[in-house]
């Protein structure tokens, strides 16, 4: 594909014409003092001179909460209606690589076997500018599963600044293609290829942080049971991992009602709550808190990878972010990987 | 356009009291196309539910043979089963499957069956049980071994009856040490125990066992002992379930989905399994 160039200066100019053309602008936006993906209604409104957002991006194709039916009792018989299936056209602009790179990881457990259809419809309706990173933290880890500051994985379209400022446009996909044509006369033709790579190197020089996960999934893959996973019993079961996390996909279903109404919810879920896996009859699978930890790692370095090829995880760092008992999933991992070693 | 988690509308014809906290109902897709169309085999579970409470998951436990209705059978223990309990003969029940895989009837032909259930566990035998009973000529000899902590803790007990004056089924019933009642005319003594006793011929045969995780644990060194190989041992697991697509990640053990690739596992298969059910 054709890659093109933006102007430095380019970028809300951009995203007012997305909005005037009627698409959806989603980007890191102000929401109650926390930077978050959201919907602007003008370029003013979005912060592309960012971090990461606390949440990830998966919430623009699985929303926290959302209504997989609608029931009313006022009449006597229940009446029971599926929601509209008709979301609109929408753009993300600015998600980091390591936002990006968790749709096509997602895809995998909402297409496999039958189609979610509550997430492929949002994620067709759903193009993705993403943005190389300009800064990363001590928690950042993308490197070590395989993706980069600078990763085209999921993104329709990447914009990586140059060191003189202008945008390299690198177009992706079909749909990256068909918005950037669209966008025509916001883009220059041509792009500087060796500025790009330039640029490239020294974002992937941001992140110092490696970890050898293929050594620590050969570990994972034998040590189910292991006193390891005890030392991370400290783990609070307060699920704000998952809640951050761009991959964690476990919800609920459950009926919310107001009066004799309601709906149907598909509400996020979190592993490492205790009545994840508890049965009817009391008795819990996974009984203490490490157990339910455990399930969060092997989930994410050995089974999604055994069943789908790919790892589940993006190496955001948010989920060592935001424990508030600081356990850090890269110290996790360095351990396994240590212990493969030893 | 509609979606995977879009339950079908199911009116319950007959509601049956089995225990004090059990209940059977038995239901009727409303929609005449999906009551012409709806299939499913025996071990095979649905989503039930009820709007303004939620989704239960629930072995269907009436016979793939029967085409007029499909039936669940459930204790009155949290939530969406007390809402099912207030439920009365013409209300509405949510109904979303059949998912997951079956107990693998056609390769039973020829063989040996035996049933061995305890508890509310023994409706997922059930409706198999019926399914092998309705092709009665397929099959060899059926044994069912069943218990229940007491007496009034067994299920289908007007099934109970009509099995013991068949001919070409055996019923071995009993209730734990304490759960008798001065009529009872079964045996007394927890199943693995009963079932060693009976020693249902391994020769040519099958198990099928079902029932809460501690007679699991006991019955399954008894079905070795009477010469049960592993691969001929069927049992299914009762893990927590909430989408039963393979989506929300509930009820995996290690990469497999309980929910796709069970609920009907051999002992063979369970055994190479993380211990997480």
């Amino acid at each position: 594909m054709e890659h093109r160039t933006l102007a430095g200066d380019g970028l809300p100019a951009l995203i007012d014409e997305l909005i005037k053309k009627g698409m959806r602008v989603i980007a890191p936006t102000q929401r109650n003092g926390d930077l978050a993906f959201g919907q602007v209604s003008s370029s003013a409104e979005a912060v592309l001179d960012y971090f990461l957002c606390k949440r990830s991006a998966k919430e623009i194709v699985f929303p926290r909460t959302e209504a997989i039916l609608g029931f009313d009792r006022s009449g006597g018989e229940v009446k029971v209606e599926p929601p509209s299936m008709q979301f609109p056209e929408t753009v993300v602009v600015g998600a980091r690589p390591c936002d990006a790179a968790s749709l096509p990881i997602l895809d995998h457990i909402f297409t496999w076997d039958c189609d979610d259809e509550l997430f492929t419809r949002r994620r067709e309706a759903t193009t993705v500018i993403g943005l190389t990173c300009t800064t990363a933290d001590n928690f950042c880890f993308c490197t070590s599963v395989g993706l980069s500051p600078d990763n085209t994985a999921g993104s329709d379209i990447l914009l990586t600044q140059l060191e003189d400022g202008q945008f390299f446009v690198e177009v992706v996909t079909d749909k990256g293609e068909k918005l950037a044509a669209e966008l025509g006369e916001l883009f220059r033709e041509g792009g500087d290829e060796s500025a790009r790579q330039k640029a490239g190197e020294k974002a992937r020089a941001l992140v110092t942080r490696s970890v050898d996960v293929s050594k620590a999934k050969g570990w994972l893959d034998d040590h189910f049971d292991d006193e390891m996973w005890e030392s991370w019993m400290t783990c609070l079961g307060c699920g704000a991992c998952t809640f951050v996390c761009p991959t964690c996909h476990c919800f609920d279903i459950v009926d919310e009602v107001q009066g004799l109404s309601g709906h149907r919810c598909k509400n996020w879920d979190a592993c490492t709550f205790w009545h994840f896996t508890v049965h009817a009859s009391g008795h819990n699978p996974r009984d203490v808190q490490y157990k339910r930890y455990r399930q969060r790692i092997l989930h994410k370095f050995r089974y999604y990878k055994d069943r789908f090829g790919v790892t589940l995880c993006t190496g955001c760092g948010r989920c060592s972010r935001h424990c508030p008992v600081g356990i850090d999933i890269a110290e996790v991992l360095e351990t396994a990987a240590g212990s493969a070693a030893s | 356009m509609s979606h995977i988690y879009m339950p079908h509308q199911m009116e319950i014809t007959e509601i049956i009291d089995e225990t004090p906290d059990t209940r059977t109902l038995k239901l009727v897709f409303k929609d005449e196309g999906v009551r012409e169309s709806f299939s499913f085999k025996a071990g095979q579970f649905g989503l039930f539910s009820v709007y303004g409470a939620g989704e239960c998951t629930f072995d269907i436990c009436s016979s793939p043979t029967w085409k007029d209705h499909i039936e669940c059978c459930f204790r009155k223990v949290g939530k969406v089963t007390s809402a099912l309990w207030r439920l009365e003969q013409g209300d509405l029940v949510g109904f979303r499957g059949p998912y997951g895989n079956w107990f693998p009837v056609d390769e039973f032909k020829g063989k040996n069956i035996v049933f061995i259930a305890g508890g509310i566990a023994f409706p997922p035998i059930r409706g198999v049980l019926w399914n092998c009973v309705d092709l009665r000529d397929q099959f060899k000899d059926i044994t069912i071994v069943y218990g229940a902590r007491t007496v009034s803790d067994l299920v289908y007990k007007y099934e109970l009856e009509e099995w013991e004056k068949r001919d070409d089924v055996s019923l071995v019933k009993t209730v734990d040490p304490g759960g008798e009642t001065p009529d009872w005319d079964g045996k007394i003594g927890f199943v693995p125990t009963v079932l060693e006793q009976a020693a249902p011929s391994s020769e040519n045969a099958v198990a099928l066992v079902c029932g809460p995780p501690i007679m699991i644990k006991f019955t399954l060194p008894v079905l070795t002992k009477l010469g049960f190989s592993d691969d001929r041992i069927y049992s299914t697991l009762e893990n927590r379930m909430k989408c039963g697509v393979g989506k929300c990640g509930r009820c995996n053990i290690a990469d497999v989905y309980v929910c796709k690739e069970g609920p009907v596992f051999t002992a063979e298969q369970m055994k190479v399994l993380p211990p997480e059910y």
